[in-house]
């Protein structure tokens, strides 16, 4: 255990560092890009999908993963454009929303621990379903312009937008239950071996369910903080973001296999990943640099795993 | 021991890798030379951020030609051309947004969806960028001036007119039906208004049955385009009034074999419909000169930004298209196109 906790603080340096070299050489290149003010409006780009990867780090530590978290922020989108177009009050339609997002998020829990189907195979296929309702419900036409109330979400506080603060106040909540709570070691237990947790009377899968239902939750908050920031309700909303949002959570250092992985490490692996894109656009603004930048950090990621678990591996032999 | 040392030179081998990346990155940072946009440099030069709604298809890829012609002619103008590569307005905000922040003098937006790129265009404005919208508008107050390809009254008379007439003119007869792009899409919708204006005033034995809303999607405009053909057996023709729909209304009419029989014509690239053009299903393709737009657009762009152009002005001098009529705000690029069997080969894009 004592080294496990070495690794990852050794992990965790190594992002920082990459962190600080790509920001001085951005600064190099063009010095704007590193002022506060800029650095400040790019982060409303990350806030959404470093709320998202929040829960993600949890469900990858249980050796689990949700790939429908994009299509169940569509669901709840969704849900919250048609409610308001059919002139329901604001807050009675984001209420339903998060319903919608949660109950989606207890589906896959449900299928997940009852049927005890592989969450990569359960969340693919809500990935597609999911999506595919919320095209349907929507006939795949977005709700714009929102409520100007709606649209009074996106704001600042002290400098910051809500999503920011919410952000902030999450990774503090998540950092400490994983951290320092029964249940933060429960899921590190059920990670390393799931049979060994049940035997050793671990609610694995209580666990389990309420942590797909909180997936689900959050995708439905990001559905709602996105939607007040971009004035639209669109079915489209969060393709793909499964993908930044794993990426993130794999560079930060937490296992694919479970076990293994901190709020602190998925912290820095959404600001490198972020900073990452953001300056290969604000270089050669190309969207289409996007999806090639998100794949390379990603094998970038696992290829440092492999060397820094073989380091480790050597000096415990 | 064996499989340790090969382990262990597996790890200096993939650790070496891992440096010799960061070198390079760090190599390349200080290699290049910092090229922050042209607010700093002589106030003659234009940076011109040109944003279409989509980028990689046939009618904005030959929008950008055009663009980079005029460029290359003023001489004084860096051109950025980017855009979603899947067509999302959400993504052409965050474009505006880091536009805004760099500080380019002018950006040219075909917005998507003028709600959602109200308020980056508008935060934009109030940084001191130009914005002006080429191909479709914005919502009021959110730009100075709009390069309109042609009024809306032109282009929806203009195909009505020519379906009328590949019909066999004033007595055609029959019905009729439209494949539209989204059903918010503000051009479209403009266009779809005249197109039923000019029907109901002009050519009263023909009839428009319906409309379909295939959105940005060539294989849903397809299908929408067999779904009428099978609802409507009596149908002579169909628009499809997009780049997107017009192809994937004339290959469902080529698929059920009724080429001829049912005519589609609608607004696209030539090179996209030269082979229906060939094999019947179409005999004439509408449009604007997509490479004199984007051309407009950037000569537009630079008078903007060093004060040749000004609000009340009536006319443009814009280059090789000679001078352009100003509309209130609205600089026109003023000419349709009609592609058919005759004059189709010599255009390419």
């Amino acid at each position: 255990m004592k080294r496990l906790a070495c690794f990852n603080r050794w992990q965790e340096a190594v992002l920082l560092l990459l962190l600080v070299a790509l920001l001085t050489v951005a600064g190099t290149m063009d010095p704007a890009f590193v002022s506060p003010r800029v650095q400040l409006k790019l982060f409303d780009n990350m806030w959404e999908l470093a709320i998202l990867a929040l829960p993600m780090t949890l469900i990858i530590i249980t050796a689990g993963i949700d790939l429908s978290m994009g299509s169940t922020l569509a669901l709840s989108t969704v849900t919250f454009g048609l409610l308001l177009s059919s002139g329901c009050p604001p807050w009675v339609a984001a209420a339903l929303a998060l319903a919608a997002g949660t109950l989606g998020g207890m589906l896959n829990g449900l299928l997940i621990t009852r049927l005890r189907v592989h969450p990569l195979i359960v969340t693919l296929s809500t990935l597609a379903a999911y999506r595919g309702v919320a095209e349907g419900l929507s006939k795949g036409i977005p709700v714009s312009p929102l409520p100007a109330s709606v649209q009074a979400l996106d704001t600042s506080v002290l400098g910051l937008p809500v999503a920011g603060w919410l952000f902030m106040a999450l990774a503090a909540a998540f950092a400490v239950g994983l951290a320092a709570t029964p249940a933060g070691r429960y899921l590190y237990a059920v990670g390393h071996n799931e049979k060994a947790a049940r035997f050793s009377g671990v609610p694995v899968d209580r666990m389990l369910f309420r942590l797909y239902a909180l997936s689900g939750f959050l995708a439905a908050v990001v559905a709602l903080l996105y939607a007040s920031r971009r004035n639209t309700a669109n079915p489209e909303a969060g393709t793909g973001y499964e993908l930044e949002v794993i990426t993130a959570v794999v560079i930060g250092g937490t296992s694919i296999y479970g076990g293994r992985g901190t709020i602190l490490g998925t912290v820095l692996g959404v600001l490198l990943i972020h900073e990452t894109r953001e300056f290969t656009q604000w270089q050669w603004s190309s969207d289409e640099l996007n999806l090639t930048v998100t794949g390379c950090l990603l094998i970038l990621a696992v290829l440092a795993h492999r060397v820094l678990a073989r380091g480790q591996a050597e000096e415990s032999a | 021991m064996t499989v340790k040392t090969r382990r262990s030179e597996n790890m200096k081998c993939a650790r070496s890798v891992l440096c010799a990346l960061i070198a390079t990155i760090l190599a390349a940072g200080c290699g290049k030379q910092p090229n922050s946009p042209a607010h700093a440099e002589a106030p003659e030069n234009v940076t011109v951020c040109l944003l279409p709604k989509l980028k990689g298809i046939a009618y904005f890829s030959s929008c950008h030609q055009g663009a980079l012609e005029a460029a290359e002619e003023l001489g004084n103008v860096e051109l950025i051309y980017d855009g979603p590569t899947e067509g999302s307005a959400e993504k052409q905000a965050a474009m505006i947004e880091k536009w805004t922040l760099q500080g380019v003098d002018v950006i040219a937006v075909s917005p998507n969806a003028p709600d959602v790129l109200a308020k980056a265009m508008k935060e934009a404005r109030e940084a001191g960028v130009d914005i002006i919208t080429w191909d479709a508008d914005g919502l009021e107050g959110t730009r100075s001036f709009f390069v309109n390809q042609a009024t809306a009254r032109d282009i929806g008379y203009g195909m009505v007119d020519i379906m009328a007439q590949d019909l066999g003119g004033a007595v055609a007869r029959g019905q009729l039906a439209i494949v539209s792009a989204g059903p918010g899409a503000a051009n479209q919708n403009a266009w779809i208004e005249h197109m039923t204006e000019r029907i109901e005033s002009t050519y009263p034995n023909l009839e428009l049955v319906t409309i379909k809303y295939p959105g940005e999607n060539q294989n849903q405009a397809f299908q929408d385009a067999q779904d009428l053909l099978k609802a409507y057996p009596e149908l002579v023709g169909l628009f499809g009034i997009s780049s997107v729909s017009f192809p994937g209304t004339a290959e469902a009419v080529l698929q059920a074999g009724r080429a001829g029989e049912v005519l589609v014509t609608g607004l696209s690239t030539p090179n996209d419909m030269k082979s229906y053009v060939k094999q019947g299903a179409v005999k004439s393709v509408v449009l604007w000169n997509t490479e004199d737009l984007g051309y407009l657009t950037v000569r537009v762009a630079e008078a903007l930004a060093t004060g040749k152009l000004k609000e009340g002005d009536t006319t443009f001098d814009a280059g090789r298209l000679g001078t352009r009529q100003v509309e209130g705000d609205h600089v026109l690029l003023g000419e349709v196109l009609v592609f058919n069997q005759d004059n189709i080969d010599q255009y390419d894009f």
